[in-house]
């Protein structure tokens, strides 16, 4: 039975990786269109043009545009190693903040498109924690897909990190109005909940809509 | 044939200007919008003969989107463009009217390809 429960939330887990490759790939798509557009604008106004007159300004708008997407193909695919190597260890010293940072922008795609604002308010200099980084950010992002599922369009999700004695804690909250039938309560799915106590080296604490999950500070 | 009049939706305000300017060097007359509510009332002022749809543009359903301009007027021809390989989407599209569909990133050869051949259907279908 607990070989059957630990099977499912390693499905789970899959499936949480699927869902952060095909946002990231949606992404790269996107940017990628757009690097091809502007190069082939380029290669047009120099082939179709029949009256020649000076393009600079044109050129050099366009071409900014292309670094500008390149640039963030590199920071969405730098997010994705970080990402992907989060798993290479069980536990480990790792920086809450740029865990959060990393997942965020790997996930911002689906809040825009659920027009759902992800607020951050973090401590700046954060020790680092110990603990399991893939699942911390599997805990987190189990409670994010959650709340934008279920809250209205126009609703806000912060997360705030900061310094609770010897640990680090990360507070999520939700401002915006619940879909019909949605209990506030209902945020972590219990048996991920649990895992993810397993697996953590910190504790989890849930009350009115609010999530606190406190990891010890690395020594 | 007269000169095609394209509605460009997408929600990548670059992607739809530099795809826009590429075609009009190519002799069409294009509009951009940027959300499906923008692209409805732009089809009831410029009266496009074809429509380039991103299935993902915010404010309505793709789907919803191509359903209310075959409304409009059933003998536009829409041309949806999708950057995620949903073979659902596509295939809702196609049963609900669109004319073809075309994968981002776009081959600038094989979209007008498409349009000229939506134009075509176009006249003979007024």
């Amino acid at each position: 039975m607990e070989h059957k429960s630990e099977e499912n939330l390693r499905l789970l887990q899959l499936e949480f990786v699927g869902k952060i490759l095909a946002g990231f790939t949606h992404d790269i798509k996107n940017y990628i269109a757009i690097i091809k557009e502007s190069a082939g604008l380029i290669e047009d106004i120099i082939k179709i043009e029949k009256t020649p007159k000076n393009k600079s300004e044109q050129y050099i708008e366009i071409i900014r545009s292309i670094e500008e997407q390149i640039q963030k193909t590199n920071d969405l695919f730098r997010y994705l190693n970080r990402f992907a190597h989060r798993m290479d260890t069980q536990l480990a010293a790792f920086n809450i903040n740029e865990s959060l940072e990393e997942l965020f922008a790997l996930i911002q795609r689906v809040a825009n498109q659920k027009k759902i604002t992800l607020a951050r308010d973090f401590q700046r200099d954060i020790p680092s924690v110990y603990s399991n980084p893939s699942i911390f950010q599997f805990l987190i992002f189990s409670f994010l897909e959650e709340r934008m599922t279920n809250l209205d369009k126009n609703s806000i999700i912060t997360v705030k990190t900061g310094i609770k004695g010897s640990s680090v804690g990360v507070n999520i909250f939700s401002e915006g109005v619940l879909r019909v039938g949605q209990d506030v309560q209902a945020m972590i799915p219990p048996e991920i909940r649990t895992f993810a106590l397993q697996k953590l080296t910190g504790d989890i604490s849930e009350s009115n809509g609010n999530i606190l999950i406190t990891l010890p500070v690395s020594r | 044939m007269p000169q095609t009049k394209i509605l460009l939706v997408d929600d990548e305000i670059e992607f739809a200007s530099a795809l826009a300017e590429r075609l009009q060097l190519r002799n069409y007359e294009v509009r951009t919008a940027h959300k499906a509510l923008e692209a409805l009332a732009i089809i009831n002022d410029f009266l496009p003969d074809v429509v380039v749809l991103d299935l993902k543009i915010p404010g309505m359903d793709g789907i919803e989107t191509l359903k209310t301009i075959k409304k409009i007027d059933p003998t536009i021809e829409v041309i949806m463009l999708t950057g995620h390989g949903d073979k659902w989407s596509v295939e809702a599209g196609m049963k609900s009217g669109a004319f073809e569909y075309i994968m981002k990133p776009v081959e600038i050869g094989e979209l007008t390809a498409k349009i000229d051949k939506a134009m075509k259907q176009r006249l003979t279908e007024r």
